[in-house]
């Protein structure tokens, strides 16, 4: 124990004392969830709207001008009806819809409460909720505007209904993606690469012949990296509560135990590529190619799994990330217990069962 | 003791030990020579559990390699050929931690690494990455001898490093063995074959012969002529002309000449005349450690 002891304690002091290290386990996964939380949304500038104006009142088109004298937005086609609505956005043609009720002028000033409606493809979210917010903050403008003639006026009522996409699902998808990137970047790729460093540089030889057992020299090794990705993971369901205001309606402890278990999938993933690569090279593209890339690109994480081809589909069935994204999203959001993420916990279990299994038998090998 | 028996082993197409037997007293330096390629590295890593044999059986103190490879793993101590501490930790941290490793500290065997850790002690907060090749080779020695060992398995240990510290090192051997500490060291330099107690001499993964250094050299067969050559190539090859059971090689300044029979001695002398030599510059030497290997090497 003394000598696994020295092993973690070793650890560490590799990891401190590389600032490439460092950076790789602290820093990516910060800036990570800002990145995909704030800065993966475009600029805005002359998007193509449509507007439907069931009022034709003069407070109506005072509205419409200045919705259309901004940079922000350019309305290509005044609409007849609700159903020409889902028409222009089958076309493509615009985002988003701005809908002005009937009577909008009447209720604006005897009644006091009016209300916009905006209809939004919500199929490319990130950009969407970025248009939305444009919208409500000129119409709040708008409505600041005629405040100034007429105090005491309700606040405006803007309705604002997602189309193709109603729960809002990418927004809170990148949380759970984020957490299992995380654990593939500072568990299985830190560890392929550590371990295969060992291996590279002799030292892996040095470490055989002592009378430490091998395993105890792979877990010392990998175990400040479980360490820290579970801290990561932490911090990151932080930000997404308190940045972003991602609710978590079901029991934390769960969460963290899903989280562990993907974490050791990713660990004995990482052991398992260095057993076979000859250099840090090679187990760091081999640790990308096999799980970074999936998990990224296959896991539903960035691209919805309903819209791949079958074959990827039957390939993304055995990706862990997958299945690990799925439980952490029920548990996050739909607020499941631990029936209602059973599935998916049990397929996490089998791949982790399927992966260790090899591992140990590739390890054992002298 | 070390008894290695009939061991082979071969990877792929290429035969690294073949049908090598030998045995090692215990608090004896045994130097194991070759050039590059010989099976040397095999050999060490077979004695010290990293790689099992095809064939044949080893012991270590009574242990078998392959069965108790684990109470091996506790009496010997192995410093490979390539610098194998961690470069980012300090010299104090990776002893401390090889120490650690056999569950050991460093204040236990410390009368035995002072000598030598006493050099290192000044840099003991550098970190070993930024040390002299010499300084790193010490370095690692201490880390091999940490928990004191009963077997000591050098590999190549002096190979790129520097004349000075070469002949350091191989008075740091010396100390070792007078603890009591058995000490296999691989070397492709013939001249440390001499500071060797006995050794095997080692080519194709075969041991051509084993014995001390002296009884190596008493062994030459025939005698052995030094010619003072001012250039070597055309001095080579007018010796092409040469008949008889004669053999020749250039050594340094020198062309060694091997005469295998003294019947042939006169034939040389002749030849030496001919080709306007003065009888002077032909002197007969006794045969050093190397002129040993090249004759067990060559014919």
């Amino acid at each position: 124990m003394k000598g696994f002891r020295a092993i973690l304690i070793k650890e560490f002091q590799h990891i401190f004392r590389d600032r490439k290290t460092l950076a790789m386990v602290f820093v990516i996964p910060v800036v990570m969830i800002i990145l995909f939380g704030y800065a993966i949304s475009n600029e805005i500038k002359n998007t193509k709207i449509a507007i439907l104006n069931h009022a034709h009142d003069p407070l109506s088109y005072t509205l419409i001008e200045k919705v259309t004298s901004t940079n922000y937005f350019q309305n290509i086609k005044f609409l007849h009806g609700n159903h020409e609505i889902e028409e222009i956005f089958r076309e493509g043609k615009v985002r988003l819809v701005l809908v002005i009720p009937d009577r909008f002028e009447q209720s604006f000033y005897k009644e006091k409460n009016a209300t916009v409606q905006l209809v939004a493809d919500a199929s490319d979210l990130n950009n969407t909720v970025t248009l939305v917010n444009y919208m409500q903050t000129i119409v709040s403008d708008f409505q600041a505007e005629q405040n100034v003639l007429l105090p005491n006026m309700q606040p405006f009522q803007i309705n604002v209904k997602m189309e193709y996409n109603p729960e809002m699902k990418s927004v809170y998808m990148f949380v759970p993606g984020n957490i299992a990137m995380v654990m593939v970047i500072v568990t299985a790729l830190m560890a392929s690469i550590t371990l295969s460093r060992e291996k590279e540089s002799g030292s892996m030889r040095m470490l055989t012949i002592t009378p430490i057992r091998p395993i105890f020299v792979i877990l010392g090794k990998i175990l400040p990296y479980m360490i820290i990705s579970f801290f990561s993971a932490i911090v990151i369901l932080l930000m997404a509560v308190f940045i972003f205001q991602m609710p978590i309606n079901g029991g934390i402890a769960l969460l963290l135990l899903i989280c562990l278990i993907f974490m050791l999938t990713a660990a004995s993933f990482g052991i398992l590529v260095s057993t076979f690569a000859p250099s840090q090279q090679v187990a760091m593209i081999a640790t990308m190619m096999g799980l970074f890339m999936p998990t990224m690109l296959l896991s539903g994480f960035i691209f919805p799994i309903e819209n791949m081809p079958w074959i990827l589909r039957v390939f993304s069935n055995i990706v862990p990330s997958t299945w690990f994204i799925i439980a952490i999203k029920d548990v996050m959001i739909k607020g499941a217990g631990f029936v209602g993420i059973l599935k998916p916990f049990l397929i996490l279990i089998l791949l982790n069962i399927v992966l260790i299994t090899i591992t140990l038998q590739r390890i054992s090998k002298k | 003791m070390l008894k290695i028996a009939r061991i082979s082993k071969s990877f792929k197409k290429v035969e690294a030990l073949k049908d090598v037997t030998f045995e090692v007293e215990n608090g004896e330096i045994f130097g194991v020579v070759g050039p590059d390629g010989a099976g040397k590295t095999t050999l060490f890593n077979i004695l010290v559990t990293l790689i099992n044999p095809d064939k044949g059986s080893a012991s270590i103190n009574g242990f078998n390699i392959d069965k108790d490879y684990k109470k091996i793993r506790e009496v010997i101590g192995y410093l490979p050929g390539q610098f194998s501490l961690y470069p980012d930790l300090s010299c104090y941290e990776n002893l401390d931690f090889f120490a650690t490793l056999y569950g050991n500290s460093i204040e236990e065997n410390y009368e035995l690494i002072q000598p030598i850790w006493s050099q290192l002690e000044p840099f003991k907060d550098r970190r070993a990455g930024r040390l002299s090749g010499g300084m790193k080779q010490k370095l690692a020695l201490c880390c091999a001898l940490v928990h004191r060992p009963q077997v000591l398995f050098l590999d190549e240990p002096t190979t790129g490093v520097d004349p000075v510290s070469r002949r350091e090192f191989w008075s740091i051997l010396k100390e070792i063995k007078k603890e009591g500490i058995t000490v296999l060291v691989s070397t492709p330099y013939m001249d440390e074959a001499t500071l060797c107690d006995r050794v095997g001499l080692m080519q194709n993964g075969e041991l051509l012969k084993i014995g001390s250094p002296e009884n190596i050299v008493a062994e030459f067969s025939g005698l052995l002529f030094a010619l003072r050559a001012s250039e070597m190539y055309p001095l080579l090859e007018k010796f092409k002309n040469l008949s008889g059971n004669i053999h020749y090689y250039p050594f340094g300044q020198q062309l060694h000449i091997a005469v295998s029979h003294e019947a042939d001695v006169g034939l040389l002398y002749d030849f030496v005349k001919e080709i306007g030599y003065g009888l002077l510059d032909l002197q007969q030497i006794t045969p050093s450690i190397e002129d040993c290997f090249i004759q067990l090497m060559a014919y």
